[in-house]
């Protein structure tokens, strides 16, 4: 075997799966894409796929169609969608920088900070709009530096890292609960929202933050893209190929950061979708790609269908939190499964 | 805890935690206040105008009743318990109306919209500093029934009488004649009660009553600075205690603890009317050590309080008359 | 291992034991004298020498809210600290707690569904379904934790019990949203809460309860084979898969009773045998009844410090131990020596 015939080799490969990550990715979009549209068809009264793009591009002028597409449903559609989105990027990011794939910030304890955060300035300082963000953010950060500092001493690899994590979130649900109930804010449907998440009750500013947050930081995140692959080999290996580790994990971590921040404040601190969202994009995509982009998408296809569940097929609506809890759990028992067959975990 | 439901559903809203986001545009856009046909002021204070008188009408479940009384009949219906409990509707005819919400803060919108209102009728709560159904707390959708036409109300405020007049004008101002027999008969057969209502108290002008709602964790105690009919029970003589230390954030109740439930010692109990029922007294006697506590519990006077839910002379009539009849059936040395 | 412990005299075993009683009664003590309302000392006491009991509200908030929600309290924890010990013993994994391997979750989705799908009422018939509950979750957080060479460890199994967990709150939190009523009845009992629990719940789950404990006592020696290896256990005479049989039925009765009663509870079950283990050392003849007595302790002090905190109102016990449990769970996970225990 030649030299050229290797190279050859290499390049066939690398057409293959290049091949590959355009035709999933692109299948994916029309997925998210199929879903959004899907999400605003149903309601009371079922609308037709052509009514909804009609509707979302000015093309039907009828004001009480707008009224129920652009008014009522796009507001929950586009949160469900961009939420995904942001919790599949910031899973992502974070189950390839800490090299766990059970580490995303959901089960670390980050989006329970987030929530934390967010739900104090809500009821103690009766803070609104930009400021829940901000707090979110906040919160998360604090989280985050928390893990940090627990897990200096065995490092991010393994079950103990999340087990960490698990008591952290566990330890924020309580003070959750603890800021709820001084509130009196037992009006279950408001505390439901900020224990279990849905994207029902996003407001406008919330949802114009994340959409902004996307469009700055997604680009963003899929330009860092090469760097997290490269980071995922080990520092060393990085470094030599010329990425200046802490610099890049900084600007990766703090990106994964804030859009979970974004995401938390519109929607509370719904679960597992961070967890599944890169797992399944790599399944899709083959081994060893780990595409932000995928995992973005795969995400918000799974938040879609999850309102969809939540919302129109179950008898009463419930908060997307609830379903996503529900389905994702028996996922995570089998990743655990397999793990545990394979031996790898802890 | 049936009895806590609907409470908690008046209860819930009142967080005014997230500031004042949640007040309404109550102008259509297209009304213009110079050539408008029709306006009406607002329990808000705003004065609402439309082009011409609307005709159709979503009404929250007591303001329909009350535009009912008055022949007027909307085109949608939310509520915030099933149509068939509660107090305002359960009697009344609804075939033809669209039920658009059977929970506190849960309206269907987008069946609302396909009604093509070009009024909404809600209570103003100025506690809240907001209409039935856009409190603080209810889902974000259901606010958005705000933009489909102006929302006005008649406010929540010192007297039952007031709130039924207001309707009255509202439904005047709607086209409705208002004094038709029947209307004319329900507001004798209102001043009856009241005269009789007076009287009873005279009998008796020791006697004090106490409005309350026991929950399954808490007594909660009514304050009767923000509840209409225990205003006006109040402006007829009647002596309901006004509690000492209303809950800052939800001044509609004072939260006690079951071990301080003797707190108050009043002659009559008022019992939250909404999911009332005779043997209830006797149940949470059973359930409650403490709740037999209050003496006048323990000697059975308690009477349904109307609470919250009046909107019609006739309804106050017929409620006040059971009311009326507990005093004279009680004791005013039961109570301190 | 055990060698290496220094062993404990017996005599001063007891004496701390005897102590633990002691440090109960006073806390016991205190939650009886402590609540929303003040009722001075003296009139405490009068009232549990039975005086005045009748005609006196004094008396019926001492001896009919706060004695039988005291009393509930220390069944419950006793039952969860036991469970908690006989767990870490069974599976010789310091991690276990009926609480974090989804063992209360399984019972409370069980009792909610029993409550708000089959309308049953009575705390003596749902907590046939908490016990329902609590085996299936066992079973299923054991078995997925049990695949690979290694077994079940303690990492695998705390991190089953949590999936399990997370899975089972939403489906208990999708049963109640549905049913408005219910989740206002059961909302308190869901984050675990000792308020407005008075007698009926008490002799319904006291029978299972006392039970549980007295079966729970008898284990201890048993759990001290099996902290040897099962192997040394089955050399020493000892019917391994029996022991693990009764070991989780008592379990299962001691989390199904005490959830059904008060709520999931987390934390207690973990932490407590952990403290007994410090005082006593790893005999499990004496951990059991050091666990059974600290957990009372710790859940009674947790309640009294939620009616402080959550002043005016109260805080449930649940919330109060999620936030000083949790921390102390972090703390194992990341100091503890697993594979040493």
């Amino acid at each position: 075997m030649t030299l050229s015939t290797v190279a050859n080799a290499v390049s066939v490969t690398r057409r293959r799966r290049t091949t590959r990550v355009v035709v999933v990715t692109g299948g994916l979009t029309s997925v998210v894409a199929v879903l959004f549209v899907v999400t605003m068809m149903v309601g009371s009264f079922r609308l037709s796929a052509g009514e909804v793009i009609g509707s979302l591009l000015g093309t039907i002028d009828d004001p009480s169609l707008d009224f129920v597409v652009l008014g009522l449903r796009l507001p929950t559609a586009a949160t469900a969608l961009t939420v995904g989105l942001a919790l599949g990027v910031s899973g992502t990011i974070f189950q390839h920088l800490l090299r766990n794939p059970l580490a995303s910030p959901d089960f670390v304890g980050i989006s329970s900070g987030a929530g934390l955060a967010a739900v104090s300035g809500i009821v103690l300082l009766k803070v609104t709009g930009l400021a829940v963000a901000g707090f979110a953010l906040g919160g998360a950060t604090v989280a985050a530096l928390l893990m940090y500092v627990l897990a200096w001493r065995d490092g991010v690899s393994g079950y103990r890292f999340i087990l960490i994590g698990i008591g952290v979130a566990a330890f924020f649900d309580g003070l959750i609960g603890f800021v709820l109930s001084r509130a009196q804010l037992y009006e279950a449907r408001q505390a439901m929202h900020w224990l279990t998440g849905s994207v029902g009750q996003a407001s406008g500013t919330e949802l114009r933050l994340l959409l902004g947050g996307l469009v700055v930081l997604l680009p963003l995140a899929v330009l860092l893209q090469r760097q997290l692959r490269l980071l995922e080999l080990g520092d060393d290996t990085a470094r030599s190929l010329g990425v200046s580790a802490e610099l890049a994990r900084a600007a990766l971590l703090g990106t994964a950061v804030i859009i979970l921040a974004l995401a938390v404040a519109a929607a509370g601190p719904i679960l597992f979708v961070a967890l599944v969202a890169g797992p399944i994009a790599n399944r899709l995509l083959g081994p060893a790609t780990g595409s932000v982009l995928a995992a973005a998408l795969v995400g918000a296809a799974l938040l879609l269908t999850a309102d969809l569940v939540a919302v129109h097929l179950l008898p009463t609506a419930l908060p997307t939190g609830v379903v996503t809890g529900a389905v994702g759990a028996p996922y995570l028992l089998c990743l655990l499964a397999t793990t545990n067959r394979q031996g790898t975990g802890g | 805890m049936r009895a806590l439901r609907p409470f908690l559903a008046v209860a819930a809203l009142s967080l005014g935690l997230i500031g004042c986001g949640g007040e309404q545009n109550t102008a259509a856009p297209e009304a213009r206040p110079s050539s408008s046909a029709w306006s009406f002021t607002d329990g808000s204070g705003k004065a609402v105008t439309a082009e011409k008188t609307p005709t159709r009408i979503i009404a929250h479940a007591g303001e329909a009743a009350a535009l009912m009384s008055f022949g007027i009949k909307p085109v949608g219906i939310y509520a915030d318990e099933s149509i068939k409990t509660d107090a305002n509707l359960k009697d009344l005819d609804l075939t033809g109306i669209e039920i658009l919400g059977q929970e506190w803060g849960k309206i269907d919108v987008e069946k609302a919209a396909a009604l093509r209102p070009d009024l909404i009728v809600a209570d103003w709560w100025p506690v809240e500093k907001a209409h039935s159904g856009f409190e603080e707390g209810v889902d974000e959708k259901s606010k958005k029934l705000a933009d489909l036409a102006p929302v006005v109300g008649v406010t929540q405020g010192k007297s039952i009488e007031d709130l039924a007049r207001g309707y009255e004008d509202l439904a005047e101002s709607l086209g409705a004649k208002v004094d038709s027999p029947e209307i004319s008969a329900n507001k004798k057969r209102f001043e009856e009660a009241v005269a009789r209502f007076k009287a009873a108290v005279a009998a008796k002008p020791e006697l004090t009553a106490l409005g309350v709602s026991p929950a399954d964790d808490k007594v909660y105690v009514a304050n009767p600075e923000f509840a209409p009919e225990l205003l006006d029970f109040q402006r007829w003589g009647l002596k309901v205690i006004n509690p000492a230390k209303p809950d800052p954030a939800f001044p509609y109740w004072e939260t006690l603890s079951w071990e301080n439930a003797d707190r108050y010692q009043p002659d009559l109990i008022l019992w939250d009317g909404r999911g009332y029922k005779p043997e209830l007294n006797t149940e949470w006697g059973a359930k409650q050590p403490t709740w037999f506590k209050i003496k006048a519990a323990k000697a059975g006077a308690v009477a349904a309080w109307p609470a919250y839910w009046l909107h019609t002379f006739g309804h106050f009539a017929t409620e006040l008359d059971k009311v009326t009849e507990a005093i004279n059936a009680a004791d005013d040395s039961v109570g301190d | 291992m055990i060698s290496t412990i220094p062993v404990r005299r017996a005599p001063a075993l007891g004496v701390g034991l005897a102590v633990l009683l002691a440090l109960l009664g006073a806390v016991a003590f205190l939650s009886v004298t402590q609540g929303a309302r003040d009722i001075g000392l003296a009139e405490v006491l009068r009232a549990l020498g039975g005086l005045g009991v009748n005609e006196e509200i004094t008396g019926t908030v001492t001896l009919e809210l706060r004695v039988p929600r005291t009393l509930l309290g220390i069944l419950a924890g006793a039952a969860l600290g036991a469970a908690g010990a006989i767990l870490q013993g069974v599976t010789r994994n310091p991690l276990a707690d009926a609480g974090i391997m989804g063992i209360n979750a399984g019972a409370a989705v069980f009792v909610v569904f029993a409550i708000t799908v089959l309308g049953i009422q009575g705390v003596g018939v749902y907590v046939w379904f908490a016990f329902a509950g609590a085996i299936i979750a066992t079973l299923l957080v054991y078995t997925i934790a049990s695949l690979g060479r290694e077994g079940a460890t303690p990492v695998k199994l705390a991190l089953a019990g949590a999936a399990v967990t997370a899975g089972l709150t939403s489906v208990t939190t999708g049963v109640l949203m549905t049913n408005i009523d219910a989740l206002n009845e059961l909302r308190f009992w869901q984050v675990g809460a000792l308020a407005g629990r008075y007698m009926p719940i008490l002799t319904g789950v006291a029978p299972f309860l006392i039970a549980g404990l007295v079966v729970a006592l008898g284990l201890g020696r048993a759990l001290n084979g099996l902290a040897l290896g099962e192997d040394v256990a089955r050399g020493l005479g000892q019917r391994v898969g029996l022991t693990r049989t009764v070991a989780f039925g008592v379990v299962a009765v001691l989390a199904g009773a005490a959830t059904a009663a008060c709520g999931p509870i987390v934390f207690i079950g973990l932490v407590v045998p952990h403290l007994a283990r410090a005082l006593c050392g790893p005999d499990y003849r004496w951990t059991l009844p050091y666990s059974m007595l600290l957990a009372p302790i710790v859940l009674l002090l947790a309640d009294v410090l939620g009616r402080i905190a959550g002043a005016p109102g109260e805080l449930q016990v649940g919330v109060v131990l999620g936030v000083l449990g949790a921390p102390i769970f972090v703390l194992i996970v990341r100091y503890g020596r697993m594979s040493e225990v």
